[in-house]
């Protein structure tokens, strides 16, 4: 099938190299700042493990081309898909304007970006008018497939997807994209078929619920230790009941990243603005912006509220492992609120430095180190903020041998407080370890 | 001799009762030229006084009698920091504080250091409550804060914050004067003690009202706070004028911004006392504020007499009162963000001016401030305008507006824009109409519908004085201009009546004998001496 993406970020990549491999002809189409010289040297926007290969293997095999020009990928495309980040309305509807204009025969868009409920059915009456106005007699059907993946394993989760939402009322285009998505969908039939604003809002509400979880099982943890329980316990206790199940059921220092939180965030205010309810999910988000600071209030309690000239070792900077993103990471508020008091932080990450960089580098009191151990230099303590796997396991002694007092606060809950009680630390995690 | 004797009072009460005391406005606007002689403008403000019962002649009078009493050489006295308030031995420097190092001489100056660094302290805690750096116990950030003080120590900041509600603030001020209890038992049931930190604002630092509301808050702080250290490093703020006492009271050093005896309580919104206003609107909106005072100053101490605004404020109210008889003046804002001007400029004249002894001491044979109220223009007008209009009492009215509102688009598309552009509308023709009717009276009545107005109860007498005042938008600038021309104008009238308006003795009395009667309170027997009265209600409530 003749296939183009427009949008080339992580989620146009991601459908574009996904689709190139099964035997589609693909052209992506950069509507932001991916650039076409650097997507043909697949040079990728972000860091995402297996992406630059298959992109490359792609355009390789010539199943993968990279354009400037819409209207090349409009005359191309028997499906025409639509992959941007939330906050690139405006371009989508330029392209659907493009669309309008250069398109000659019956027209099939597949919406995955997450804009705002309604968007799918307004682009569909838009074309209609578009070509109404030419007088082009043609079919036209927008259907609504939102994406469900996930920063660092964006690429398992499209070919091996949990379901395939199909927003659409009409029948041909459903055996259009089911087929399309055939080779995503082998084990048993994941596709679920419902109207296009149900397929729209059924990708907020899966971000709503996820959300809601980790904010609840946060602020039980975070509870917990004021009756010293260790919430590991418990969270052995809920995730054995099959309605609750284990998954999202980690207590830590909040989510962040460029999608999940907003997505939450931009559902919220286009309820508010109409007037509707979302107290619920305006406690989840400020509960979250207020977890972010958790491990820092920890330290401030434990240090007396006497913060400055300490000096606080970070590990770990991304919103979560196997991604280079910072963007609304715990760290950052974390960092922040550190530095205003005066403390000095070493910082490191295996992966998001250079995005780090970006926004710190010579910001007072704020040293990027090259090794985890580096960061430890002098530390009166050590945040850890993203369970990157190479933290799981580091060498106690030489940790103590670098760090001024052995203290370790632990935003993911990776370590075992006793093991690290034997080496003479002091340990406290989200919801177990000492409480202050 | 009193002033009262002088040729330049003299000289004006013949001129009133050779018949400037009975004319009527109505007939003085024949004079085409009046509005525009009557009026001033001074960059964002507009001042219209043609509405006031004076003629060229009664202008020219009041100016000699400016004159007479050297009211130029008094600015001067004023605005160097000159010893102006004499029975308490100090200047009364509140232009200092908003000079910003321009234009200022004697000790005025020498204090300019002292309040720069100051406020460069005050900048500093303001950016970190405002960035949601300063924290909690808990560790996190302080997202309400309560001033507690009383008079100067909570009604300028009060005030000004309302005035400017419309600036998106970080934090969420509440504001705590009465030493009752009572707001402070409800404001604090809202209130997350992880989050809340208390300003303690208080000249003397002695103040019962505002230190027992203090107890209570750090009662209800040590509920949950268990480091009193903490307690007080993390929630409390002090603002005074004695370092001592805050540091006795238990506020450490770095938590107290300072301010100087010679700003005088009821003129410290300009010091640090303003720091509810800059959580507000930020320390540069806070220096807008000032900025906008200081234009006033400057205008003041540099305009000749027959063009300042204050001055002219000033003599037209004592013309006003000592020779048109009037007692009672009314303030009349046409916006709901200044219900609280009234209140401020009530301390601010009363207490400056409600005197009736002179600088020498002797008591004084004319009457002095008058009796000062006021309240949103539009909710008075289903109050007390019906005495304005038809009481036996005769009121002097300052209507003030804005002309224009920066809380909706002007020129917006939206319904609710639209709706909003027509309530102002309505605001301002009702601020119109109001002026003039008390102006003309019955003679604003159109032609055809004189018939409906008949009657002995529908009779307007008319002929009330008023200024009205035009702001450009209410902001930090011209709220700072607004509130700095009412501090000079309430000078100008002292200098003309003699009186030091920069003490308050009078209410010195009852707060020496409140304690008292709280020991009274807790033992009967002293009692005894009181009044049956007295007696009889302490019985009641013990």
């Amino acid at each position: 099938m003749k296939v183009s993406v427009f949008g080339c970020e992580l989620s146009g990549l991601v459908t574009a190299s996904a689709l190139a491999q099964t035997g589609n002809q693909v052209i992506g189409l950069p509507i932001g700042n991916a650039r076409v010289e650097d997507l043909r040297q697949a040079m990728m926007p972000r860091e995402e493990p297996g992406l630059s290969q298959l992109v490359k293997n792609q355009m390789a095999e010539g199943s993968l081309l990279f354009e400037e020009d819409w209207r090349v990928g409009v005359k191309h495309g028997e499906v025409l898909i639509l992959s941007m980040p939330s906050w690139r309305l405006e371009r989508a509807e330029e392209v659907i304007e493009k669309i309008g204009q250069y398109a000659t025969e019956d027209v099939l868009v597949v919406n995955q970006s997450s804009f705002p409920i309604g968007t799918a059915d307004r682009f569909e009456a838009k074309l209609r008018l578009a070509f109404a106005e030419r007088g082009l007699v043609a079919k036209v059907s927008v259907v609504a497939m939102p994406e469900f993946i996930s920063e660092g394993s964006a690429l398992s989760d499209f070919i091996a997807p949990d379901r395939i939402v199909l927003g659409s009322h009409n029948a041909q285009s459903i055996k259009k994209i089911r087929d399309l998505m055939r080779p995503f969908n082998r084990i048993t039939d994941q596709v679920k078929v419902m109207s296009t604003r149900a397929a729209e809002y059924t990708k907020y509400a899966v971000n709503a619920l996820l959300a809601t979880r980790i904010s609840l099982v946060n602020e039980l943890a975070n509870n917990a230790e004021h009756f010293d329980i260790d919430m590991e316990e418990v969270r052995q206790g809920l995730g054995s009941d099959g309605r609750i199940g284990f998954s999202y059921l980690y207590p830590g220092c909040g989510f962040g990243g460029p999608s999940f939180a907003s997505d939450v965030k931009n559902l919220v205010e286009t309820l508010e603005s109409k007037g509707y309810d979302a107290d619920l999910l305006k406690t989840v988000l400020s509960n979250n912006e207020t977890q972010k600071e958790v491990l820092f209030r920890k330290a401030w309690r434990f240090f007396n509220t006497d913060l400055k000239g300490k000096t606080i070792a970070i590990w770990g900077l991304s919103f979560k492992p196997n991604t280079s993103t910072v963007e609304n990471a715990p760290s950052m508020k974390t960092i922040e609120a550190l530095v205003a008091q005066g403390a000095k932080v070493k910082v490191y990450d295996p992966k998001a430095m250079p995005d780090f960089a970006v926004q710190w580098t010579g910001a007072p009191g704020v040293e990027l180190v090259e090794t985890m151990y580096d960061a430890l230099e002098d530390a009166d303590a050590v945040f850890l903020m993203t369970e990157w796997k190479m933290f799981w396991s580091p060498d106690y002694q030489l940790m103590k041998s670098k760090m001024k007092t052995p203290v370790i606060f632990d935003g993911r809950n990776i370590y075992d407080k006793d093991v690290l009680k034997e080496h003479g630390f002091r340990y406290f995690g989200v919801g177990r370890g000492e409480s202050v | 001799m009193g002033v009262e004797k002088s040729s330049a009072w003299k000289a004006l009460s013949s001129h009133a009762d050779d018949g400037a005391a009975s004319a009527l406005l109505m007939d003085l606007f024949s004079d085409s030229g009046r509005s525009e002689r009557f009026s001033i403008e001074l960059e964002e403000m507009f001042l219209d006084y043609s509405k006031n019962r004076i003629t060229d002649k009664t202008l020219e009078l009041l100016l000699d009698l400016a004159e007479q009493q050297e009211l130029s050489e008094w600015i001067v006295k004023l605005l160097n920091g000159d010893e102006v308030n004499d029975t308490e031995h100090r200047p009364a420097m509140h232009a200092a504080l908003r000079a910003g190092g321009l234009n200022v001489q004697g000790k005025a100056l020498e204090v300019q250091d002292d309040i720069e660094s100051e406020f460069n302290k005050m900048a500093l805690i303001v950016d970190r409550i405002r960035s949601g750096h300063w924290r909690g116990y808990s560790g996190k950030p302080i997202t309400d804060v309560v001033n507690i003080g009383v008079g100067g120590s909570d009604l300028g900041p009060l005030m000004m914050t309302n005035a400017l509600q419309t600036i998106k603030s970080p934090i969420n001020l509440h504001f705590i004067s009465s030493i009752d209890g009572t707001q402070t038992s409800n404001i604090l049931k809202n209130l997350n003690q992880e989050t809340t930190l208390f300003l303690l604002a208080s000249k003397s630092f002695t103040t019962i009202d505002t230190l027992s509301n203090a107890e209570t808050a750090k009662d209800w702080l040590a509920e949950v706070i268990d480091d009193s250290n903490t307690l007080l490093s993390q929630h409390f703020i002090g603002v005074s004028t004695k370092p001592d006492m805050m540091t006795e009271w238990g506020v450490p050093p770095e938590n107290q911004l300072i301010f100087w005896d010679w700003v005088g309580g009821r003129y410290s919104m300009w010091s640090t006392i303003g720091l509810p206003i800059a959580l507000q609107i930020g320390m540069d909106g806070f220096r807008e504020m000032l900025e906008g005072a200081s234009v006033m100053d400057q205008h003041f101490g540099s305009a000749p007499l027959s063009q300042n605004i204050p001055v002219l404020m000033g003599l037209i109210d004592v013309w006003n009162i000592n020779f048109l008889d009037i007692h009672a003046k009314a303030i009349l804002p046409y916006d709901a963000r200044l219900k609280y001007l009234p209140s401020y400029f009530e301390q601010l004249v009363m207490e400056s001016n409600g005197k009736a002894v002179n600088r020498d001491g002797e008591k004084v044979a004319y009457k002095t401030c008058p009796i000062l109220w006021g309240e949103v223009g539009p909710n008075a007008q289903h109050a007390f305008y019906q005495l304005l209009h038809q009481g036996t009492q005769a009121v002097m009215c300052d209507f003030i507006a804005p002309v224009e509102r920066d809380d909706f688009d002007a020129h917006g598309l939206s319904e609710k824009d639209g709706s909003l552009r027509y309530q102002h509308e309505l605001a301002l023709a009702n601020c119109f109409a109001q002026s003039r009717v008390l102006m003309l009276g019955d003679a604003a009545i159109p032609d055809a519908i004189k018939e409906q107005f008949n009657s002995p109860f529908k009779h307007y007498p008319g002929n009330q004085p008023s200024n009205t005042i035009l702001l450009k938008s209410i902001s930090a600038k011209t709220m700072g201009m607004l509130v700095a021309l009412y501090e000079h104008k309430t000078f100008v009238e002292s200098v003309i009546w003699e009186i030091n308006p920069f003490d308050q003795w009078g209410v010195e009395l009852g707060k020496l004998i409140a304690k008292e009667t709280h020991s009274a309170l807790k033992d009967t027997n002293k009692a005894e001496e009181f009044d049956a009265s007295t007696q009889s209600l302490i019985k009641r409530v013990i």
